[in-house]
């Protein structure tokens, strides 16, 4: 045990009483209500529906979250959430608009390709050399075009860094819902050598872009292609490429995440993920260890769904660079160990003030990003219902 | 100790206030600067900037400055004649084409216009200038080679011939 004065934390902090919670949730509900009833907003009677089912269940479930002092748990039913609400809303819209998932070549010549932030890493080194973008959408301040995406990303990543990956991605819950299926992972032994194919991936999606000026990670190996829109096959090519990202989705999104318990796709491929990590280095907040309080029992390093803890990093007292923060390693460690932390602050004073303004700004930007994209498909939900 | 927590606590504060801000201010201001940027979406898509148009009685031609495409793109060079407006255009289009300004034709275009926005667009293209490709029956199989509808125009992307 420590010899140092400083008062620990309890070993197992009790819930929160209601009515503290209630104060604390306060805020988000009240920012949830500015988000979806401003003036301005939808005034459509289904989509008011669906913006007042959105208020209720982001504002419980950070209630829950303040009750419970736990984070993952909550956090993922909003974040698979995210992951089926967004494929629903956007496939109805791709429906709608142009019949087809498939992007005919006159939207992408007309500029009317809805911007994904995938991309971003790729557009940097032909934009800066060669003052182009190499995407077949609109600069424009549409809420599809690239300005505003940019602008989004660049907003969400000050504030969170590699959060994004926990509370904005709208890909990750499908496989974070896949993941959570099983009672145990089947395939318990991962090389940890894997954990750079991601940084390879990125390097080589980023030269191939440079080099072919497209965005090759779209046009040929983005597994989310498979639940949202594609280059319509015009050709054999074109097929292949149909084929590829299916099966990438079948293997990285649902048979691994299932085998594993892992976000198998987050961790092990995805170069957008990879490109985000580096901003973990400029986010204020992070995950820490307590020495004083590890064992090492490792039950952390196996609660991770991204693998961003090893042996040696927790030996260290810190995450991998690659830490999504998504809470799960401090909600499993016995020890309360595991802790959130201010950068400069020292480890484990206050753990739960660095947890609560981390996720005052992080619920906020959930709210505005991630909840509008769920009331969009609880919209659509309604719309067929009704 | 105490004055890098003091600034850890600020940053963090500052990062809150960045999240409440974003909706309000920022987002706009993010958007409107990266929208101010001296980039362009890249030609091989958008067609690169109209440099002309011709006039040719009830409808025009606008003429787009030639597209080269870079390095390794698997693109030929390509110039792009949009027609319009669609509904002004008879039911079987064929233009004798002045594509460099030097008054003389380099192109005849021939393509029907049917009646349905969606029905698959054809088009014949003879070169009247070796600087241009000749094409049989074309459809949209690259975006260096093609014939669209795009709103209430039909663009027609000619490859330059290879010397």
């Amino acid at each position: 045990m420590s010899t140092d004065a400083r008062v620990l934390p309890p070993a197992r902090p009790a819930p929160r009483g209601i009515l503290r919670s209630l104060l604390l949730t306060l805020p988000i509900l009240i920012w949830s209500l500015v988000m979806f009833f401003h003036p301005g907003a939808n005034t459509k009677l289904l989509s008011r529906i669906a913006a007042a089912i959105t208020v209720l269940f982001m504002t419980a479930l950070f209630f829950m979250m303040m009750r419970t002092r736990n984070t993952y748990r909550w956090r993922r039913i909003f974040f698979v959430s995210l992951g089926v609400f967004f494929p629903v809303g956007f496939i109805y819209n791709l429906i709608l608009m142009r019949g087809s998932m498939g992007i005919p070549i006159e939207e992408m010549i007309a500029g009317r390709t809805p911007f994904c932030f995938m991309p971003i890493p790729m557009l940097i080194l032909p934009a800066a050399l060669t003052r182009t973008l190499i995407f077949p959408g609109s600069i424009g301040s549409s809420n599809h075009g690239i300005a505003a995406m940019v602008a989004l990303w660049l907003a969400l990543t000050l504030v969170m860094g590699k959060g994004w990956c926990s509370y904005a991605c709208f890909f990750g819950g499908i496989e974070e819902g896949v993941a959570a299926i099983p009672q145990r992972a089947r395939i318990r032994k991962i090389d940890p050598r894997w954990r750079y194919i991601p940084w390879a991936v990125l390097l080589s999606m980023v030269l191939l872009s440079l080099a072919l000026f497209e965005p090759a990670y779209c046009m040929w190996l983005c597994p989310f292609k498979a639940v949202t829109e594609y280059v319509a096959a015009r050709n054999a090519l074109g097929l292949v490429q149909n084929v590829i990202f299916i099966l990438l989705f079948a293997g990285l999104v649902i048979v691994l995440p299932f085998l594993t318990k892992k976000r198998t796709q987050c961790s092990f491929f995805c170069p957008f993920g990879a490109f985000q990590s580096i901003f973990n280095k400029i986010s204020i907040f992070e995950m820490k260890i307590d020495m004083e309080r590890c064992k090492p029992c490792l039950v952390c390093q196996n609660a991770c769904p991204n693998v961003s803890l090893s042996k040696e990093s927790i030996a260290r007292g810190e995450t991998l660079l690659s830490c999504m923060k998504c809470g799960a390693c401090v909600d499993a460690c016995p020890r309360h160990a595991v802790v959130w932390h201010i950068k400069g602050t020292e480890i484990a004073w206050k753990p739960e003030r660095a947890r609560l303004m981390f996720l005052y700004a992080a619920w906020a930007m959930a709210v505005m990003f991630g909840g509008s994209i769920i009331a969009q498909g609880i919209a659509t939900i309604l719309h067929f219902i009704g | 100790m105490k004055l890098r927590a003091f600034l850890g606590y600020t940053a963090a504060t500052a990062t809150v206030f960045v999240a409440l801000l974003t909706p309000f201010l920022l987002m706009g201001v993010f958007t409107k600067g990266f929208a101010a940027l001296p980039v362009h979406v890249d030609e091989v898509y958008s067609g690169g900037p109209r440099v002309r148009t011709i006039q040719m009685g009830t409808h025009s031609i606008d003429v787009h400055r030639p597209v080269y495409p870079h390095m390794l793109q698997n693109e030929k060079p390509f110039v792009e004649l949009d027609w319009r407006p669609v509904s002004a255009l008879p039911q079987r289009v064929s233009d004798a084409v002045d594509i460099d300004g030097d008054g003389l034709p380099d192109i005849r275009i021939s393509f029907d216009v049917p009646r349905d926005p969606k029905a698959p667009l054809r088009v014949d293209v003879e070169s009247l200038n070796p600087h241009y490709e000749s094409m049989r029956n074309a459809g949209k199989e690259k975006y260096s080679r093609l014939i669209v509808r795009v709103d209430d125009a039909i663009l027609v992307r000619v490859p330059l011939a290879s010397h």
